[in-house]
């Protein structure tokens, strides 16, 4: 049942700001949407192109034994192949991030000599239709000699386990042990030590509705690779394709347009835009690539599922949480890719939102026989958050407290901001209590027990639960170094372009690549605010290309960061314009100086006498156009390029302490559950989402933000996940087995917001979006209620749930 | 997506219809193509022909007799069902109709598609054979009619030979149905279902636990449980539910059944 | 086979394969990219159409199965720039984030408030349940349906 929503606002004042920012201004992009009129990538068309089919391995784990493609190629219509072996030929395996034994495995953009999971690609063949192309690939010949397979990560470094990358020696891939504090002192002065033998984190992704996907063409002139794609993180995939392939990244344009949704799912798509340019190169023409469904699920960017083991949690009789030891065992599938650094986001969000001190964490990461995963929406954190948020509701059910109390005795508190986690990290601002306050508040939490006796008269159990979370944004690279200390990275940087043209236009250019977050809105309230001007008369270009030298390396719409690194990029380059503009125009006033000028109805005036008034199509056109006679030492463009670069610091790699990550939204979601003890299917019929993230520049964008996340961890508590039999093969390839929520699905959903502006971003943005995974765990949580049941899984199907009351029974 | 090769006959008539699938070995007949374009689309089966039945004037229509019998042709959608007024004297009939996948699919799926593609997790097998449905089956050789309990003969496996068509099914006059089902959400596939009709005593067909609908019989919803129990059901196992969730959810969704059934 | 549509008000004649989808005619043979693929099961609901008047799923119809009929796409909603009260009703309520659904939705919609020009919220969540939205959570798209009903 779906009920509409209402957004509640803090008791606590929210500034009004004046202007653009902060109000929630409709969306530029959505008139082109609206229409059909949006360019995705399956939309570019070229003259010539041909379609590329992958064959995929039916295969968990085997060694290839022979490809032959002389079949496929001899149809008609059929342009060309590429198989495995070419693929070694011409490229070198890419980077790895990790540092030994990870850091040996090969990984080329098709499978070379082996397959490690179903659905890799092994070979791919181009022909004249997507059906032809399709066809032919039936026809190419590969013989497997199959070999066992390792599902399950707990039994992958066992010594009778098959071993998936020799280079590597075994399945480990990386591991590092963390521990902050003293965890001797806190389990001696601790009155219980609760012990939790195994939590696990399951396997999903948010499926974006659009698939991955390009349309590579390739200039033999200039020998260079205009790659039209929905790739959502090109600075990552050019640093991954230009060593592979041996060329400058200056060989390899990026552009996109409108992306079909990202969520961190469309960040590894390299090795396929590697073959497509390969193949562009070969065969002389556009090459055409469309991921279609089931290709996606079964080989594109699972999210990491992860297990707790042998977790021991110090506490105070009274429920005060002094610290914890876990061991954190990661499945990477078949390929690091993004990997590990999983292995160090999760750090982001140490101690969760509680102050507990001493912390130990060992660090797993091993490989499976399954696709291989990459970021996901709340990437790392959210399954870190989810394990701290389930200790929480464990601690309190064998103390015998209550869950509300539990957390606020021992969240981070208002006063103590900012507050340095024990590794380092600077929680900038928020209060914590009052977001759950106002969370219960909204599912009338007061008359839970009534409803809880009214349910059970009905037959139905009741359960509520919380999740409270951290979105972490605007990263530090330098955290990889934590991961490889080889790693030249660190800080972060977003890059904006905005210039006033020959006839006044303001155009603005930006480095991300958003896919549905309404940047074009967001950065135009931005500029219409400090150039005093209409957001209608801003154009933000649509989408990304790497051509307008709207680019720096870590260009991208990724990890929570927009809100901080784009718009603050988007914010200096606007203020060198406006300065620019003023620089002009008292030249042209004959020596006025700039603190004279002000910026108003799309132009600039003298304060003291307005109608000295230079038009910006003025302005424009004399810089550009007609500028005989201005002085020689006039230093103005109007085309002003600013990188915003946040204030990091490199972490130290020796006690792995440092600032990880510049902004900390919040989110703190309470679920009302009704579950139907005779079949265990279970209803939400209540729900709260609460959200700060600091300054909202666009106040209906970012609750879009928090509806959506919200979705997407219901899906994946309740039916989203990616089951592999023991032989590797996939379970769920579709949306038919991979149930994603549907109209029907959602609760009535209540949101809420508090405004904790960062004292440390230019505007008083945190990044948000990614909703750090509370949904998840208020389900669980919810489930653990109304069945009395401890519930270790983040994913509860119907068949769990009843599996929980069938123990209790017992 | 991307079928493979395929050709398209497009019949005027159930004859021609019956003639096209008579001669051609590889053929198949397309009804509303919700179940096999998707096949298709996975290559899972490759018909070397689609005969088309859309536009059959004689596989369509829902007539009501006056002994309250219902005569539904096979080409007819659940869209068409649902809207259908001689239809409502068997409530049940649309109630389920409406509980199928989404409203795209219902426009185009229908009622002889759903029963003659016997997926096990499909609403309609159980149902037609609870209300006691009788199906027409035509040939080269005429018609033939075979109740719903002989129809269903396997997974993906009907009464229909090879050359033969669904034209109708006719379902006797009632009112006392149920059906109860889970599902994954409120709307996605069917992990058990069942169908149940008072006549007298109970009679219940569970689907999602069997290769076709398995029928228990009690003397009233009470009994209903205990039938299930002793019919030893051996569901299979699959990602959504162990055989011993769906045996359980047999017997709880059959005894819902029959509770509804018994209180209309 | 010879196939002969009109859509959005357009007829137009093509030679195309039997086996091709009526969604990769529209996209590809007739360059009518609004109507978009999500998965291919039939289940996202992406490629919404009217066909004659009836709400389908495009990848589960044939081109050739539509030969003769009068086809509707998000392309033919919108009078040139006016766009239609259930167009301005998603802007306004945010109703949509990356807009690869939002033809389909937008088709549901319509075909929804043809039938039912004042349809429940209940009403609304069934008409479009076979439509995925991974980004919004279909709340705002419900209350953008909402407002424009009668």
């Amino acid at each position: 049942m779906i009920q509409s929503s209402e957004t509640t606002l803090a008791p606590a004042p929210v500034e009004v700001q004046k202007g653009w920012g902060g109000q929630s201004v409709k969306r530029k992009e959505d008139k082109r949407l609206l229409q059909g009129e949006g360019v995705f990538v399956d939309d570019v068309k070229r003259h010539g192109m041909g379609y590329l089919h992958f064959v995929r391995s039916p295969y968990a784990h085997a060694h290839i034994t022979r490809v032959d493609v002389s079949a496929a190629e001899a149809i008609d219509g059929v342009y060309g192949t590429l198989t495995g072996e070419e693929v070694a030929a011409l490229t070198d395996p890419f980077f790895q991030i990790s540092s030994v034994p990870g850091a040996n495995i090969k990984d080329f953009s098709l499978a070379v000599g082996k397959v490690r999971y179903v659905g890799e690609p092994v070979v791919a063949v181009v022909a004249e239709t997507r059906e032809l192309a399709r066809d032919a690939s039936e026809l190419v010949e590969v013989d497997y000699e199959p070999l066992a397979a390792v599902v399950d990560a707990r039994v992958a470094q066992d010594s009778d386990t098959p071993v998936l990358h020799d280079d590597a020696g075994g399945n480990l891939m990386w591991s590092g042990l963390y521990s902050w504090g003293d965890l001797d002192a806190a389990f001696a002065e601790a009155d219980r030590v609760v012990k939790i033998p195994e939590l696990h984190f399951h396997r999903f992704n948010s499926t974006p509705l659009e698939c991955d996907g390009a349309l590579v063409e390739y200039n033999r002139g200039v020998s260079q690779w205009t790659i039209h794609t929905n790739n959502q993180f090109p600075g990552f995939a050019a640093i991954m394709m230009g060593p592979a392939m041996k060329v400058g990244l200056d060989k390899l344009r990026f552009v996109t347009q409108d992306i079909g949704g990202g969520f961190g799912n469309k960040i590894t798509s390299h090795p396929q835009l590697v073959v497509c340019c390969l193949l562009a190169r070969k065969l002389n023409r556009p090459v055409q690539w469309t991921e279609w469904r089931t290709d996606f699920h079964l080989s594109m960017s699972h999210g990491n599922e992860r297990w707790f083991r042998d977790t021991e949690v110090a506490v105070k009789d009274d429920g005060t949480l002094l610290g914890f030891r876990t061991k954190a065992l990661d499945d990477a599938g078949a390929w690091l890719r993004y990997e590990p650094l999983g292995g160090v986001i999760w750090a982001q969000v140490t101690p969760g939102m509680y102050r507990w001190k001493h912390i130990e964490l060992e660090f797993t990461q091993v490989a499976t026989n399954k696709a291989p995963v990459s970021p996901n929406r709340g990437y790392s954190r959210m399954q870190h958050l989810w394990f701290t948020e389930r200790v929480i509701d464990i601690v309190a059910r064998e103390l015998d407290l209550d869950p509300v109390e539990v957390r606020k005795r021992n969240y981070v508190r208002a006063e103590d901001m900012p507050y340095t986690t024990p590794n380092g990290c600077v929680y900038d601002s928020g209060d914590y209590a009052a977001m759950l306050d106002l969370a219960l508040g909204l599912v009338g939490y007061d008359s839970m027990e009534a409803r809880r006796a009214d349910a059970k008269e009905r037959g139905k159990l009741l359960g509520v639960g919380i999740g409270s979370t951290l979105d972490s944004g605007t990263n530090n690279f330098g955290q990889s170094r934590l991961i490889n200390p080889e790693l030249q990275f660190s800080g972060n940087n977003e890059v904006a372009t905005v210039k006033l043209d020959i006839f006044g236009e303001i155009v603005v250019t930006l480095g991300t690549t958003p896919q549905g977050q309404g940047h074009e809105t967001t950065a135009a309230q931005v500029v219409a605010d400090i150039l005093n001007c209409s957001v209608d008369d801003v154009h933000v270009r649509a989408g990304h290309d790497s051509y307008w030298n709207s680019h720096a390396g870590f260009s991208g719409t990724y990890a929570s960061q927009f809100a901080v690194t784009g718009l603050s990029a988007v914010k200096g380059a606007t203020e060198m314009l406006a300065a620019e503009i003023k620089k002009l125009a008292g030249a042209v006033f004959g020596g006025v100086p700039a603190e004279a000028l002000e910026l108003a109805d799309g132009g600039v005036r003298i304060k003291e006498s307005p109608d000295a008034f230079l038009p910006f199509m003025a302005c424009g056109a004399i810089i550009n156009a007609n500028n005989a006679g201005l002085p020689e030492d006039l230093d103005v463009t109007l085309n002003c390029r600013y990188v915003y670069r946040p204030p990091f610091e490199v972490p130290d790699v020796e006690t792995k302490m440092g600032n990880l990550t510049l902004t900390y939204a919040c989110q703190v979601h309470v679920a009302v559950v009704e579950v139907d003890p005779e079949t265990g299917a279970y209803e939400i019929v209540d729900y709260a989402a609460v959200d700060d993230c600091g300054k909202r520049i666009n106040p209906q964008i970012v609750e879009g933000q928090v509806m959506g996340a919200t979705a997407q961890a219901i899906g994946a508590a309740v039916h989203e996940t990616y089951e592999y039999d023991e032989d590797g093969n996939l379970l769920t390839p579709n949306f038919y087995d991979y149930h994603v929520p549907h109209a029907l699905d959602m609760p009535p959903l209540a949101t809420g917001a508090i405004e904790s502006p960062s004292p440390f971003t230019p505007l008083g943005t945190k990044g948000m979006g990614e909703g750090g995974g509370a949904g998840i765990h208020a389900v669980c949580a919810a489930i653990q209620d109304a069945t009395g049941q401890i519930v270790t899984d983040s994913h509860n199907p119907y068949q769990r749930v009843w599996r929980l009351l069938q123990e209790a029974k017992a | 997506m991307l079928l493979r090769e395929v050709e398209y006959a497009k019949p005027g008539s159930v004859a021609e219809a019956l003639e096209l699938l008579a001669a051609n070995d590889g053929a198949r007949a397309l009804a509303g193509g919700q179940t096999l374009i998707n096949v298709m689309k996975a290559r899972a089966a490759s018909p070397d022909m689609l005969v088309d039945l859309n536009g059959l004037d004689d596989l369509t229509g829902i007539e009501l007799a006056g002994d309250g019998t219902l005569t539904i042709g096979a080409m007819t959608t659940y869209t068409e069902l649902m809207g259908s007024a001689e239809a409502k004297a068997r409530p049940i009939l649309g109630e389920v109709c409406a509980t199928i996948a989404d409203v795209q699919v219902r426009n185009r799926g229908t009622i002889g598609g759903n029963v003659c593609s016997n997926d096990p997790t499909n609403h309609l097998p159980p149902l037609m054979v609870s209300v006691g449905a009788r199906m027409t089956i035509a040939g080269a050789d005429g018609e033939r009619e075979v109740s719903a309990e002989e129809f269903f003969l396997g997974v993906y496996l009907t009464a229909v030979g090879p050359g033969e068509l669904l034209t109708r099914i006719s379902i006797p006059a009632g009112k006392k149905d149920g059906f109860a089902a889970v599902t994954l959400g409120a709307d996605g596939t069917c992990i058990a279902n069942a169908a149940a009709t008072v006549n007298g005593s109970v009679r219940v067909a569970l689907g999602c636990v069997d290769a076709v609908p398995v029928i228990v019989t009690a003397e009233s919803a009470d009994g209903v449980a205990d039938a299930v129990r002793a019919a030893n059901l051996e569901p299979p196992s699959d990602v959504h539910a162990s055989s011993e969730y769906r045996t359980h959810l047999a017997e709880v969704l059959a005894t819902r059944a029959a509770q509804e059934a018994s209180a209309r | 086979m010879d196939v002969t549509v009109t859509v959005n008000g357009t007829t137009y004649e093509r030679d195309v394969e039997p086996r091709k989808l009526l969604i990769h005619f529209l996209r590809d043979d007739l360059d009518l990219t609004g109507s978009h693929v999500g998965c291919d099961t039939g289940n996202c609901g992406a490629c919404s159409v009217i066909v004659d008047g009836v709400l389908v799923k495009s990848c589960m119809l044939l081109a050739v199965q539509a030969n003769g009929a009068s086809i509707e796409t998000v392309e033919g909603l919108a009078e040139g720039d006016e766009l239609t009260p259930l167009q301005l009703a998603f802007n306004e309520h945010h109703a949509l984030q990356c807009g690869y659904c939002t033809p389909g939705m937008l088709m549901s919609a319509t075909a929804l408030l043809r039938e039912n020009p004042s349809p429940s919220e209940d009403e609304i969540a069934k008409a479009l349940q076979g439509n995925i939205c991974r980004c919004t959570g279909y709340w705002n798209i419900v209350e953008a349906v909402k407002s424009v009903a009668k």
